[in-house]
């Protein structure tokens, strides 16, 4: 049994390598360099925009490949997001498919290849229903590269926001840091999004036991959830946090105003012109995924659930409680 | 604030009306021109060099004057931002006269204002003029004797300052208004300030951060203080800023974008805590106004201070 794993050199890749330290695994790294990683695990170098990125691997070694390789980022452009989530995806899967005693392809895909659809999203292939950023539309996209044709062994993992690790240290920062950030610096005092939209957050331990889990699972789809936490409750939470904080109490910052999508937007475009503060950035930074902000979904989990038998959910409040109180202390520097 | 009043509304800019492109050539700005543009500035107004704020404060008081509805005033509320016109002392300043500046008090010389007390207010920024509003009810509460207080605001930038605050395009001027219990234009019901020196030294991007949620609980509470809903209110007078604050305002607020008046945005810029009397004096020249209707002035300001005055028109 060996494991190829693509973005292997990133957050979750690295994780789920150190999950699967006792088995025989391929990492593939961009730019990796070999003494990178001195103990058993080979380390094999990777570009998914390169023509043939796997000439030099042999097909016939590999059982398994998890592809966790991506641009994550929520404002990345579409033909970046088209050359590495969608183009290189699909070499993954021509790859996969000389892989003759493959048993398994994981994709991680986001629970956001949803795009704009409302209500119980199930789990089960999605039709394109409009995504409000070039991010979303690429994980659907390869989606649909690794589940069409079918015949290949697929699993798709829709995953949730990875907030922190399970002791509530961040370990990488994603917009919901950021967003907490612009509240406790008092640079956004507008909450773009209906408070009552349940969020998706997890740690990494929940995902990586999710993916790692799911290997020996039937194919198919899965959306690994555990348990949502409204919009509303999160920012509460998070100035419940902050008002606990010296620094913050001296400033006596309010909590934010919710706003209608206009007026977000409005603001947004508004901040285009106030170059060279931190405001402007950081609102790009927000603007965005804070559309989803308004579109309340309701990620079903059975398939997870009966897949999964070691599934529980987590205290969602209490993970962004521990979250916030850590980027307090830590002063929102960055990541460990 | 029963039975007060307020009009007599007047205001100076400076001699100098300069276009924004001008002012960037002339590196007076921050921000580049064309983003300042497309928040609505175009022209704006400065001082001559031998021209100072208490030309502008006396040029507005004048008008006043002219009038003839400068008699009886019991007392002078001199608001400004920069309190002192400090003397530009090339060594250290040996007797501390030199840094005190009293324009209260030069215009009660000036006008004749013999009855007149003064008093300054220099801490609540850009908006300071309503400020001067309240404190003019409270003395008139106070004093039963009195009938009229002058209410005076003027502010001129240091040659050689940014004309730029918090990414507003700013104008050298001054207002003055007259609060008193003889009828005139407006009823003033009500003077709503919340301050939060916890920002004091906010940055540009943190006073623009914090001015939705402040400014909308603002607005709130000051409708409030007269027994409605924002939505109720007839009209927003606000200060010259960022076109799309108040549109985004409005909505959150659920008042008709239509009845929020800021005309001399693109012509005046922000006027530091004058820009609120020229759009208001705009409105009632306007013949838009009906008896009866609820107007309110909204200001916000560093220190951070946020204000608003709730008129109700007596006679249009
Ligand atoms: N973290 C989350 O909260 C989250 C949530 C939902 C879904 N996901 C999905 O989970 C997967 C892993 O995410 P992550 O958080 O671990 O992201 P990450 O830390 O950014 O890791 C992604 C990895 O992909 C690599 N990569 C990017 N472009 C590449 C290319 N052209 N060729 C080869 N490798 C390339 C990156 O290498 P460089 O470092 O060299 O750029 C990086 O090591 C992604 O598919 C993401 O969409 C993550």
């Amino acid at each position: 049994m060996t494991t190829l794993i693509t973005g292997a050199g990133g957050y979750l890749g690295r994780r789920i390598a150190a999950a699967l330290h006792d088995e025989d695994v391929i990492l593939a790294m961009r730019g990796a360099d070999k003494r990178e990683r001195p103990g058993a695990q080979e380390v094999i170098p990777i570009d998914l925009c390169e023509e043939n990125p796997f000439a030099e691997l042999d097909p016939r070694r590999i059982t398994r490949i998890i592809h966790a390789a991506a641009v994550i980022r929520f404002d990345v452009d579409r033909d970046t997001a088209r050359r590495v989530n969608v183009a290189g995806t699909a070499r993954v899967r021509e790859f996969a498919e000389r892989c003759e005693r493959l048993e398994r392809f994981v994709l991680l895909s986001t629970l956001y290849s949803a795009g704009r659809r409302q209500g119980d999203v199930r789990e089960v292939r999605h039709d394109d229903a409009g995504f409000v950023n070039h991010y979303e539309w690429s994980k659907w996209a390869a989606e649909e590269c690794v589940l069409e044709p079918p015949g290949l062994p697929v699993t798709v993992v829709r995953l949730p926001t990875v907030i922190s690790e399970d002791d509530g240290t961040v370990g990488q920062y994603n917009a919901f840091h950021h967003t907490i950030r612009l509240y406790y610096s008092g640079l956004l005092t507008l909450l773009p999004g209906d408070p009552a939209t349940p969020l998706s957050l997890a740690t990494a331990g929940f995902t990586v036991d999710a993916v790692t889990a799911l290997l020996d699972a039937e194919p198919g789809i899965y959306q690994a959830c555990s348990g949502p936490v409204s919009l509303g409750t999160a920012v509460d939470t998070a100035f419940s946090v902050f008002e606990r904080d010296a620094d913050f109490m001296r400033r006596m910052l309010p909590r934010p105003v919710p706003c209608d999508q206009a007026s977000f937007h409005d603001m947004v475009s508004a901040a285009r012109a106030l170059r060279g503060g931190p405001l402007q950035p950081a609102l790009a930074s927000v603007a965005p995924f804070a559309e989803q902000l308004y579109l309340s979904k309701s990620f079903r989990t059975e398939r997870l659930r009966a897949a999964w038998p070691g599934y529980r959910t987590a205290d969602p409040v209490a993970l962004v409680e521990s979250v916030c109180a850590h980027l307090v202390e830590r002063r929102f520097n960055a990541a460990r | 604030m029963d039975g007060l009043y307020a009009g007599s509304f007047a205001y100076a800019l400076g001699a100098h009306k300069r276009h924004v492109r001008e002012s960037a050539g002339a590196g007076l700005l921050r921000s580049a021109p064309e983003d300042l543009e497309s928040a609505g500035f175009r022209w704006h107004h400065l001082c001559g060099p031998d021209e100072t704020a208490y030309d502008l404060a006396r040029a507005a008081v004048a008008e006043i004057a002219e009038r003839g509805e400068l008699g009886h005033i019991d007392a002078i509320v001199y608001a400004t931002c920069l309190p002192a016109e400090w003397p530009h002392a090339n060594g250290p300043i040996r007797d501390v006269k030199d840094l005190m500046d009293f324009p209260a008090g030069r215009l009660q010389a000036e006008f004749g204002l013999s009855r007149a007390i003064v008093v300054g207010l220099h801490q609540q920024a850009c908006t300071g003029m309503l400020g001067a509003l309240r404190l003019a009810g409270a003395l008139l509460s106070t004093e039963p004797q009195w009938r009229r207080v002058l209410c005076v605001t003027a502010d001129r930038f240091p040659a050689g300052a940014f004309y730029e605050q918090a990414y507003n395009l700013i104008s050298d001027g001054a207002a003055a208004c007259v609060v008193g219990r003889d009828r005139a234009p407006c009823r003033l019901l009500t003077v709503h300030q919340i301050s939060n020196g916890g920002l004091a030294r906010a940055g540009d991007d943190e006073t623009v951060g914090t001015y939705f949620a402040y400014t909308h609980r603002l607005v709130r509470e000051a409708a409030a203080r007269v027994g409605t809903a924002p939505s109720a209110l007839d009209w927003v007078v606000t200060q010259n800023t960022h076109e799309k604050a108040w549109q985004i305002l409005a909505r959150l607020l659920e008042i008709d974008h239509d009845r929020v008046w800021s005309p001399s945005l693109p012509d005046a810029g922000h006027v530091i805590s004058a820009d609120v009397i020229v759009n208001l004096s705009a409105l009632l020249a306007s013949g838009k106004l009906q008896s009866g209707q609820r107007v309110a002035l909204v200001m916000a300001g560093f220190g951070l201070n946020w204000q608003a005055a709730v008129l109700e028109v007596a006679q249009p």
